[in-house]
């Protein structure tokens, strides 16, 4: 028997390959991206080298269409400084990364201008297309993979004067509605007026506003009453008077206690020593002669001492 | 353009554009920077950026050593890139380039809020040129010798 197996998951033809969008979708998405070409800050930042153009949208006059040669096609893209984004597309081009190589994809390179034009058949487009990243477009015909590639709006376009005067006919504008596409207006933007610095600081909104509060309070510093007296007092004012009594106490305490240490540690007088001694001893006699001992007759028996 | 260069671009472009570098961060982007020449400190916000402000202030090196570049995009002109960015290139002593920056920068009302970032790239990029003059610093080539290990 054969071996090896099957491929994982067999590629099948009943795969979706159809895609339905709606078609006013899709029209706001090139409407979107033909916008997006004309902000210099989003062609920038798509990465096209756009510093030396003279203008956003670039428009150039009609003759540009009937360029026969490439050699007089790279001599109209110098003059009006859109070479440095073909350069930019020739010094691009590389091999592929990964298996793509071996999948019939093997060179990759960056987009360079998209050039859009209007006349059917015109010269320009056998000129211009052997350029390098440079690719053209009939102007009834634009392609949302060519105005936004990868998804990314600000594609740079080159228009001729045609082309660009036949939007308005194509799209409409935002009064009046498309002559081509029927009963189509150009979409409406979500903020008529999206400059938000001008807006916050406008009278309308400022004048409702609250004043802004320039001393900002700050939590203080929390001190530990137990060892900040004053932190102490804040709590418990009675603290004060507490501790200055439990401080006089203690002073009286430490005073009575050296006074009865230095009377005992001194050496007694004699009168005094007398006066103990006899005072002892009459406190023995008040004991063995105290009469109201009830057998104090036995007592004085066996003690044998005499009164 | 009628369009606003502004808070509406940098919505747009702040996550992705071709400038954007997100490689710096402990496994992941902390800090994003910004490869654009209109940007003084090189971070990618929407204070610094050079794509959706309407007046950038940028200074670079020219291509001779110790002259600087000091352009800021004028605000009539934003659909025009060739034409936008009003440049001077200054090849004076340290402070007198400081002195005119800080006159274009912000006691103009330019742009007031970039004065610092605009200093500290001013010696930045003229640091950078000295050392570019003078070498890199030169390491001692003389073997040391460690008294007491063999």
């Amino acid at each position: 028997m054969c071996r090896g197996g099957r491929m994982f998951a067999p590629t099948k033809i009943w795969r979706r390959w159809h895609r339905k969008i709606n078609i006013n979708l899709k029209r706001y998405a090139v409407v979107s991206a033909i916008s997006a070409s004309a902000i210099p800050s989003l062609v920038m930042a798509r990465g096209h080298r756009i510093e030396s153009v003279p203008e956003l949208p670039l428009v150039i006059s009609d003759s540009a269409e009937g360029v026969e040669k490439t050699s007089t096609a790279i001599k109209v893209l110098k003059q009006i400084g859109a070479y440095a984004d073909v350069e930019k597309a020739k010094d691009s081009q590389a091999i592929r990364t990964g298996k793509g190589k071996m999948r019939n994809r093997r060179y990759v390179s960056r987009k360079g201008p998209l050039i859009v034009y209007v006349t059917e058949g015109a010269k320009l487009v056998k000129a211009f297309r052997n350029i390098p990243g440079v690719e053209i477009a009939n102007a009834d015909r634009l392609n949302l993979l060519k105005l936004a590639p990868g998804g990314h709006l600000g594609r740079f376009v080159i228009w001729t004067k045609s082309a660009f005067e036949k939007l308005d006919s194509i799209y409409g504008t935002l009064d009046k509605s498309s002559e081509k596409k029927k009963g189509y207006v150009l979409p409406r933007p979500k903020m008529v007026n999206t400059d938000l610095a001008r807006i916050i600081n406008s009278d309308e909104v400022q004048s409702v506003v609250k004043p802004i509060k320039k001393d900002v309070k700050r939590a203080p510093l929390k001190k530990n009453p137990l060892k900040n007296l004053n932190a102490m007092l804040k709590l418990n004012p009675y603290a004060k008077t507490a501790r200055i009594m439990s401080l006089l106490a203690e002073a009286q305490r430490v005073k009575a206690k050296k006074e009865k240490l230095d009377k005992k540690r001194k050496p007694i007088s004699k009168e005094e020593a007398a006066a103990i001694k006899s005072a002892g001893k009459a406190w023995y006699q008040t004991m063995i002669s105290d009469s109201d001992y009830t057998e104090f007759e036995n007592f004085t028996k066996w003690l044998g001492v005499s009164q | 353009m009628a369009t606003v260069p502004g808070q509406l671009i940098w919505e747009i472009v702040k996550k992705n554009n071709c400038f954007l570098v997100k490689e710096f961060g402990r496994g992941n982007a902390g800090v994003q920077f910004s490869k654009e020449s209109n940007n003084l400190y090189n971070l990618n916000s929407y204070k610094h950026s050079g794509l959706s402000n309407k007046k950038t202030v940028t200074i670079q090196s020219v291509g001779k050593d110790q002259s600087v570049l000091l352009a800021t995009s004028k605000t009539k002109k934003q659909n025009k890139p060739e034409s936008l960015l009003h440049k001077s290139v200054m090849r004076k002593e340290f402070p007198r380039m400081a002195k005119a920056v800080v006159n274009q920068v912000a006691d103009n009302y330019y742009r007031p809020d970039l004065k610092k970032a605009a200093l500290a790239r001013l010696s930045a990029v003229h640091r950078s040129l000295k050392v570019a003059k003078s070498g890199v610093k030169k390491r001692n080539r003389q073997a040391v010798k460690i008294r007491g290990r063999k």
